[in-house]
């Protein structure tokens, strides 16, 4: 390596603590709140797994002594039954008739609430924090609390599935969109704005064609998600498969629930599939 | 071409569309939220169909000036008289009428990526358009028109279904003054128009600009950093420093040294863009 003589920026090809440099601040030390951070979490831990005082009982010698217990269970799980494969056909395309359909609603009811939810399409800082409020709670419930109220509400069926799927989907979206847009810069809002748009005009022509992307991948996400989700969902009475798989389980007929868990797992890996091939071609 | 007056269509761009308005600012100062004084006490006139440079360091206010014109930055204090309008006073839909008259382009040009040319321009519709209008993509046939003739007159017009993305910087700039030139302005105001473009291709967006002025017979303002284009391709020159007007004159008899005066240091090879190669 040679190094220019007239240009004195060449010159650190001595380390730098022996150049004598005057100005270089002293490194900070992280190493004793690294520990004390491990240590922290380490008494919550052990502190959570104590009963006496109000931790969790956790009996792992259970595991061994019960151990026998479950030996014909798993074998029956190990020979699916073949012959009950065609009763679960229409469930399992219910569930799947949930999956899409929850996704596809919350897909075109998310378009403008996501815009409202995002920061440069939403200036108005009432407006916006409203949104994200009501969003927040709606995350906040579990889905099956969802499904449970639903199917008090509305009875048995596909139809409270349909609007669990739809709601949590909403959630989803929303949030993730709205922060992805929150996160990119999108300058031409500033044009829009120069040309005498409202921001409804703005959001339409431009942050909507420049967010497709960020919805699309989402929407595919909430699919996917809807699909694992809506599997289980019937076993609180929110239709489809998992109606079956509880009905089963009741019987103790577990090679009839194997066959069950197999069917989902074969569809949740090809929508899986399918999503990341569809989402790579967005890229 | 801007210079093929349509005959008998409705929309009607050409040099005659509009008449170009005369800005007039008394004693304007901005102070930012964070307490920035980005202008202090700035009077000044520019007369209708001017082409004035404003230059200065960055942070010098220029953007600001430019903004307060358009209210995209609200005056602190003072008024500013655009067209015989107090663009102070003026708030909503108002203002958005107002803004439909004044074209403006940027430094980064300010396109959607992803969405066509043709949808870009007609962002410059957007005054004109009820909002209810743009949400349904219901444009007229009329507005297509003109974006597609300032797409034409900028010799953008092969370009109008792609992406526009897809296109080099001297290209969005182009299309970005199509935009602009979409809303049939009395005024353009460039931030900054050339400074992410190669000197050739700065020239020649600067003589676009230079041939809308005489034309189209607009007022233009251009923000602009480079000594030479300043001078070259404007009338007028207007120098900004600290937020203070610290030199107005003919572009004609501005010198290196009030370029100096106005930058407060020598004038720097980097300072100049070159000829046009």
């Amino acid at each position: 390596m040679t190094v220019p003589t007239t240009a004195p920026l060449a010159q650190p090809a001595t380390p730098l603590r022996q150049s004598g440099l005057s100005g270089l601040p002293p490194r900070p030390h992280h190493a004793w709140r690294t520990v004390g951070i491990v240590v922290a979490l380490g008494a919550f831990t052990t502190l959570t797994l104590m009963p006496a005082i109000g931790g969790i009982q956790l009996d792992f010698t259970a595991l061994v002594r019960n151990w026998s217990n479950s030996l014909p269970t798993i074998r029956q799980l190990l020979r699916p039954d073949f012959a009950f494969l065609p009763r679960t056909i229409a469930p399992m395309a219910e569930t799947l008739e949930m999956a899409v359909a929850g996704a596809a609603f919350a897909a075109i009811v998310s378009i403008p609430i996501t815009l409202w939810a995002a920061r440069p399409s939403n200036p108005n800082p009432f407006t916006r924090q409203l949104v994200r409020f009501i969003i927040n709670i709606n995350r906040a419930v579990p889905d099956l609390v969802f499904a449970i109220v639903l199917v008090a509400m509305l009875g048995v069926g596909a139809l409270p599935g349909f609007v669990t799927l739809f709601l949590f989907d909403l959630g989803v979206v929303v949030k993730l969109v709205s922060e992805a847009i929150d996160s990119s810069d999108h300058d031409y809002i500033e044009a829009g704005r120069a040309a005498g748009g409202t921001q409804t005009q703005i959001n339409r022509v431009t942050v909507l064609p420049q967010s497709w992307t960020l919805y699309a991948n989402q929407w595919l996400y909430s699919l996917e998600l809807n699909v694992r989700i809506s599997a289980i969902l019937g076993i609180v009475g929110a239709g489809g498969i998992g109606r079956l798989l509880d009905e089963r389980r009741g019987f103790y007929a577990y090679n009839d629930v194997s066959i069950i868990i197999l069917e989902i797992l074969v569809a949740v890996i090809v929508i899986e599939f399918a999503s990341n091939a569809l989402r790579k071609k967005l890229r | 071409m801007a210079e093929q007056v349509p005959t008998n269509t409705a929309a009607n761009f050409g040099p005659s569309a509009t008449t170009p308005w005369s800005i007039h600012m008394t004693d304007v100062s901005v102070t930012y939220p964070n307490g920035t004084h980005a202008l202090r006490n700035v009077s000044l006139s520019i007369d209708a169909g001017e082409i004035v440079s404003i230059v200065g360091l960055s942070g010098s206010g220029k953007s600001t000036l430019i903004r307060t014109i358009n209210a995209l930055v609200p005056a602190t204090s003072g008024t500013v008289i655009v067209g015989g309008n107090d663009v102070t006073q003026m708030r909503g839909r108002q203002l958005r009428e107002l803004r439909g008259h004044i074209g403006m382009i940027f430094q980064s040009f300010n396109l959607a990526d992803r969405t066509s040319v043709l949808n870009n321009v007609l962002v410059g519709r957007f005054a004109h358009t009820p909002t209810y209008r743009t949400v349904f993509g219901r444009m007229t046939a009329a507005d297509k028109e003109l974006a597609l003739r300032a797409l034409d007159s900028m010799g953008m017009i092969e370009k109008v279904w792609l992406r526009a993305g897809s296109l080099s910087g001297g290209q969005k700039q182009r299309v970005a003054i199509a935009r602009a030139l979409t809303q049939e302005p009395s005024i353009m105001l460039a931030d900054e128009p050339v400074a992410s473009l190669d000197p050739p291709t700065a020239h020649s967006v600067m003589a676009d600009l230079g041939r809308i002025n005489a034309e189209s017979n607009l007022t233009v303002l251009i923000n602009i950093h480079s000594v030479d284009l300043a001078r070259q391709y404007a009338n007028r020159i207007i120098g900004l420093r600290e937020g203070e007007v610290v030199y107005d004159g003919p572009a004609a008899e501005t010198t290196d040294a009030d370029f100096e005066m106005i930058y407060g240091r020598p004038i720097q090879t980097n300072d100049r863009v070159g000829a046009e190669s």
